[in-house]
This record gives structure tokens, sequence and C-alpha cells, in this order.
């Protein structure tokens, strides 16, 4: 940020190293350059940290920057021979497609990132990641879950992406919504969706995953509702007539709340199932008891089930002053996302963001992190297959469910297996 | 099984509406005495509500927060006269056009700037469970619209015709420079319909936020068709924008239901098309002859 521009005159965090007169060196040389001026790690951190969709960009940045306090905390980044602090440059992109194409243009013309991390609506990958792609900057998608934002760059056959997502990607969470569906039982589902990108995409996710999956689900209702729609009257009787046995949905907070209220209005008793968006405090709050029962996929949940998730959890409330992480799933992603990029800085052994690409395809180390032990998240792009730059599958994603205000493991089975897996 | 559905989406679609009838009555307001109308009072609607549930976040008592908010909203009302009205008629320009949409715009950057641009829930007293009447399901905050609108408006057009200053009311509407003549302070009667039309701005907010929730956009949706039900309606009768709102909000309920929920809104835009066609000053609009 503004530092940046005045690099010699900030005191050296680096000045207790026995290396002292290398690094100064180094330091007066790249300041000369105008690159890596002050001997840190920069990484941008990008989401709406307002609006709508704040829950989610607020709590990735949150997550994120705790994970860079406790990496600076001890010390730094082992970056070849010296350790080197993270240093966080935030931009907020207020979810707004234009604003986030602009941002990306600022970020990939600094020269001295060595990477970005974020973006929660797939929109603004759409519009902004092509700039981090033609200057080679290596960034890390979290938590936009869009199937798009990725397969845009296997549809163009690009042969060496610099672009890598952390996130469950509606593919993964289709599936599971269209199982959970089917491990209930049911046979009789309406489709809800939202008129935006997410929401028809989303869609077809979800009609292609009952496809895959035998087809066993009978779809009796498809509709759709606006960003802002408050009556969603018509919608549900059309899904309560045929018969729904539970609502398949894809929407955000604010609508999906409107949806939860209007069930309750006339009636209706099945289960709301449908992308993560349904954790969102702002779902959660705005539906209130309407919203209980409702449920979603989730890569992690706050609950101390672990040692790792349980400090994890106490150093957000305890920093954030918050007695509930606004979006669990962001704050950790964003959390684990740092340490990956971290391990990669150190593989690199440098802060070049090409060199840094190179090591995360290829991490050699596991990295511990809150949602799991990752192991080798990604691998070399394949433009063929683009879930070599995809860090989830299927078993690091477990059901939630709303109760009573907080979101809690649904399958009681896939929290022991956490537990069990934390402990090997 | 039929019957009810059909029921069922007109009973939700006309208290919807019911709310857009009273956006329109504010319209209605301020057009009968100045023949001009504030093109920000969507703002006024979210801004009051912001108030509102900052009165409530402060420990206000439910009951004193409704006065607390209308008198806010008059105020608002107030201060939109003053600012972007009066001196445009007074120019005999069209300069309020203008004026209150900037007025708006500035409501609305100042509640992005004060309350965030989050939607928030607004809390209700009354309880969550729907009520079944006939087999029609409506929530107790649906009920509480309808009430709120026609207690507001009864009460509004018992004092235009009950009062001396609710007479005056009528005389400037009907004849500004006859009124004048009369005795009458046309600028203040102009005053006090931009206060009510605040205060019922501000009922507005207040009663539809526990449905929609607050924030900075919440009325954007709501205002067009607010205008629409004015437009069609005519901005001589208040009856007319009653039956015009809840016609519209039933509309969109059907044809949401029946056409497909993409077209919700498409019947309503017929029906603004097909009365400026057929009857520019609305359906219950008074022909009146413009003198030259």
């Amino acid at each position: 940020m503004l530092s940046a521009t005045l690099p010699l005159h900030k005191s050296d965090p680096l000045s207790e190293d026995p290396m002292k007169h290398h690094v100064l060196l180094g330091t007066l040389l790249t300041a000369a350059l105008g690159l890596q001026a002050q001997g840190t790690v920069k990484i941008a951190i990008t989401g709406p940290f307002t609006g709508g969709s704040a829950p989610m960009g607020a709590s990735m940045r949150d997550g994120a920057k705790l994970a860079i306090a406790e990496i600076n905390a001890a010390g730094g980044i082992q970056v070849g021979g010296k350790k080197m602090k993270i240093e966080a440059i935030e931009r907020d992109d207020e979810a707004k497609n234009e604003r986030g194409a602009l941002i990306a243009q600022e970020l990939a013309s600094m020269g001295d990132l060595s990477g970005v991390i974020g973006t929660v609506n797939t929109g603004v990958c759409m519009s902004g990641d092509r700039y981090f792609q033609e200057k080679g900057l290596t960034k890390i998608i979290t938590p936009a879950a869009g199937s798009a934002s990725m397969t845009q760059w296997s549809k163009a056959g690009v042969k060496d992406l610099s672009i890598f997502r952390f996130a469950a990607d509606d593919a993964i969470q289709s599936a599971m919504v269209v199982e959970e569906a089917m491990r209930r039982g049911y046979t009789k589902v309406g489709l809800l969706y939202d008129s935006t990108n997410y929401g028809v995409s989303g869609r077809d996710d979800l009609m292609n995953q009952i496809r895959m999956q035998g087809g066993k689900l009978q779809v009796v209702a498809s509709e759709k509702f606006n960003i802002g729609d408050k009556d969603m009257t018509a919608q549900l009787l059309r899904c309560k007539i045929g018969g729904a046995q539970a609502v398949l949905i894809w929407g955000i907070g604010p609508e999906l709340a409107a949806v939860a209220n209007g069930m309750a209005k006339i009636g209706m008793k099945a289960p709301l199932i449908g992308g993560w968006t349904l954790s969102m405090s702002n779902f959660i709050d705005n539906a209130g008891k309407n919203g209980n029962g409702t449920l979603m996929p989730e890569t992690f949940i706050e609950d101390p089930i672990t040692p790792k998730a349980k400090a994890f959890i106490e150093a957000y409330h305890h920093t954030f002053n918050v007695g509930r992480i606004p979006s669990p799933v962001s704050a950790a992603q964003g959390y684990d996302a740092i340490y990956i990029f971290a391990a990669a800085v150190k593989q690199a052994k440098s802060t070049d963001t090409h060199k840094i690409k190179a090591a995360l395809e290829d991490l050699k180390e596991p990295v511990k992190g809150v949602i799991a032990t990752w192991h080798r998240p990604f691998s070399k792009w394949n433009p063929a297959d683009e879930r070599t730059h995809e860090a989830f599958h299927r078993q690091q994603v477990v059901m939630g469910m709303v109760m009573d205000g907080r979101v809690v493991f649904a399958n009681p089975a896939e929290k022991a297996q956490l537990i069990k897996a934390a402990g090997k | 099984m039929n019957a009810l559905i059909i029921g069922q989406l007109a009973v939700s679609g006309a208290l919807m509406g019911l709310v857009y009838a009273l956006i329109a009555y504010g319209f209605q307001l301020t057009y009968a005495t100045s023949k001009s109308i504030n093109f920000g009072q969507g703002e006024l609607v979210m801004v009051s509500a912001f108030f509102s549930l900052t009165l409530l976040d402060h420990g206000v008592p439910y009951a004193l927060m409704v006065p607390g908010g209308l008198a806010f909203g008059a105020l608002l009302g107030l201060l939109v006269e003053r600012t972007g009205v009066r001196l445009a008629l007074e120019e005999k320009s069209e300069g309020w056009v203008l004026l209150t949409i900037i007025l708006g715009l500035f409501f609305f950057s100042a509640a992005e700037n004060i309350w965030g641009r989050d939607d928030r829930p607004f809390p209700t007293p009354l309880s969550e469970n729907p009520v079944h009447v006939f087999g029609i399901d409506v929530t107790r905050m649906e009920i509480s619209v309808a009430v709120g609108v026609f207690a507001i408006m009864g009460l509004i057009e018992l004092f235009k015709r009950r009062t001396l200053l609710g007479k005056a009311f009528e005389a400037v509407s009907a004849d500004r420079d006859a009124a004048e003549l009369m005795g009458i302070s046309a600028t203040r009667t102009v005053m006090l319909s931009y206060g009510l039309s605040g205060a019922v701005a501000a009922l507005a907010g207040i009663l539809v936020s526990p449905i929609t929730t607050v924030g900075p956009t919440m009325a954007s949706a709501m205002i067009l068709k607010a205008f629409s039900v004015a437009v069609v309606a005519g901005l001589d009768s208040g009856f007319g924008v009653v039956l015009i709102g809840m016609f519209l909000g039933a509309l969109e309920g059907l044809a949401s239901f029946y056409i497909g929920s993409g077209w919700r809104e498409a019947p309503g835009l017929v029906l603004l098309i097909l009365a400026l066609a057929v009857r520019p000053t609305g359906v219950f609009g008074k022909a009146g002859i413009r003198k030259v």
C-alpha cells in the first residue's frame, strides 16, 4: 500500500538476522529496482468486505489474517536462507464485477506481489482473473464456488495456468445435495434458484447430478426468483402442490431467508437443501427459527471437535471479538489457503510468483490446516481436467445443518470420521 | 384445491400490493397540493426504517418507536420540501424532478455510510406463526401491513374532511390561487403535505421491514411498483391506489404461478402501458380541462 513507496524509512523487521548485511544490500538493490522493497512476502487479499456477500468476504479475510499473524509471530516464512514476514494488501471488490476487474488490473500491475488470495463471487472471478493470468500472477480463489471460474480456463485450452482454487466447487456441492436428498429417501423435489449466473448454473449442476445419480429424483417444479424478491409464495406453492418432499435451492443469503420464511407461511415442512450459501449469517439471522433443519455442504463447521479446530475457533472469536464466525467455511478456507501459499513460498525459496506457482503445483510437504492435512492439493495444470488446480474433493466436505442460529454436523458419522482422521 | 391456490396467491400478493399503495399514497398527498412528487420517496421509506431500527437497538420500546419513526419521516419530508421543492415551485420550474432524485441519492449514500450495506432483520412483536383464514395462510406481519395501511389512510382522509387544516389542504388541492386569495397559505399547506407524505413513507418502512429486512436497496423494487400503481390509479384517488395496489400485487402472484416465475413483473408493466395509452389520467383520475 502506501508504505511501498517509502520502503527505506520503515524499520527493517529483519535487523536481528545474522545475515543483516546481505539482506540490507538486497533490500537496497531491490528497492532500487522497485521490487520486494521491504523484504516481505506481499499477498493481496480481495473479496467483498461490504454488502450482501460480506459475511463470506470478511470471514475469509479475517481467517487469512489470522494465519498471517501466526506465521509472522513465528518469525515469518523461511525463504531460502532468511525468514520473511507476510504483508497483506486488502482490496474490497464489493461483489461488483467491474470493481473486481479494476482491482485485478491494479494488483497485476504492482510488480512485486507474490500472489493473490480471495474472491467470493464467481462473476468477479470471470471479470478479473484474466489480468492475473496474463501476468502469470499466482492466485488462489477462495471461497468462490461457481464452476465457471475454473472451467473458463479449460474451455479456453490454456496451457499454463496461474489460477488455483481452494473451495468445494459447485460440482461437488450439487452432487452432495442430490445424494443427501436420496439418502433421506425423498423421491420428489422442488428446484428453486436465483436468476444470477450462480443460481442458473447451480440449477444446471443439480439437474445434471440428478441424471448422473440414476434419475431417481422427480423434479416437480423448477422455479426462479430475482435478487431482492421477498414474496416467494407462487414458487413455493408450485413445489407444495407438486408434492415436493424437499426443496433444492441455489441462491444467496437474503433471498434464501425469504424462501424459508415463505415456507413457514404456507405451512411447508419440507427441508431446504442447497449450496453452502445456506450457512451465511444473513440467511441464518433473517430466517430465524424457520431456517432450522436446512442442509448444506460445508468444508468447515464451527464445532471444536479437534484441537486444531478448537484453537482456530477460539483465536477467531478472541481476535475479532465475535461469538460466532459470520461464515466459518470462508474463514477456515482463508486460513488454510494462506498456509498452503506459505508452504509454496518456502518450497520455491523465492517470492517470485512464477516460482511459487510451480511449487504450488507440486507441494512436497503436507500442510496442516484447520480443515484437513493437505497432501499435494494441486498438480500440474491440465487443460483437459480442471481438477488439477482444485484442492477440494468429496472427502473434505461434510453436510451441515442449521440449528438454532448455528450450523452443526448433519450426520454424526461424518463428525466421528473427522475426529478419527485428526487423531491419526 | 384450485380455488384455494388462486385465493392464496391473490391474498399474499394483494397484501404486498398494499405496501405499493401506501407508497403511492405518499405521491398523491404532495401531488394534490403542489403538483409535484418526491422521486426519492423510496429512500425516505428506507432511511426511516433504518432510523426506527436504530431506535429499537437503543432499547426504545416498540410502542414509542412507531411515533418516533413517523416523526422522523415527517421531518425528512419537510427537509425535501424545503431543499428540493419549494424554490423550484416558486420559480414555476420543473426543477423539483431532478432535485428530489438528487436528494434520494444523497439519502441512499448517507444510509450506506451510517448503517452499512447489509440487509438486517427488523424485529417485530408479532408471532411468526401464520394464521389460517378459510384455508388461506396469512402471516401476522402481513395482517399488520393491512391494518396499518387502512388506519393511516383513514386517519389522513378524515383529517382532510373533518378539520379546518384539512379543509385548507383540500382547498389548495382544488385551486391554489383561489385558496391563497381566501387567506390560506399555500406554502404551509405544501409543507404539511410533504410532512404527511414523509410520515406515510416511514410507516410503510416500519410495516414492511419485518417482511423484507432493512437494507439500503430495500425500497428500490417497491418504488417502481408504487409508481406504476400511482400512474394506473391516477394521482387523485386514495381509494384508487388501494384498489390498484391490491390488484397489481395479486396479479404478480398469479402471473408468477401460472405463467412462470420469470414473468412476475410482466402483467404489471402491460397494465401500465395500457393505462397510459387508454387513460393517461389514471383509471380513477379526473380528466380535467387544462386552460392555457
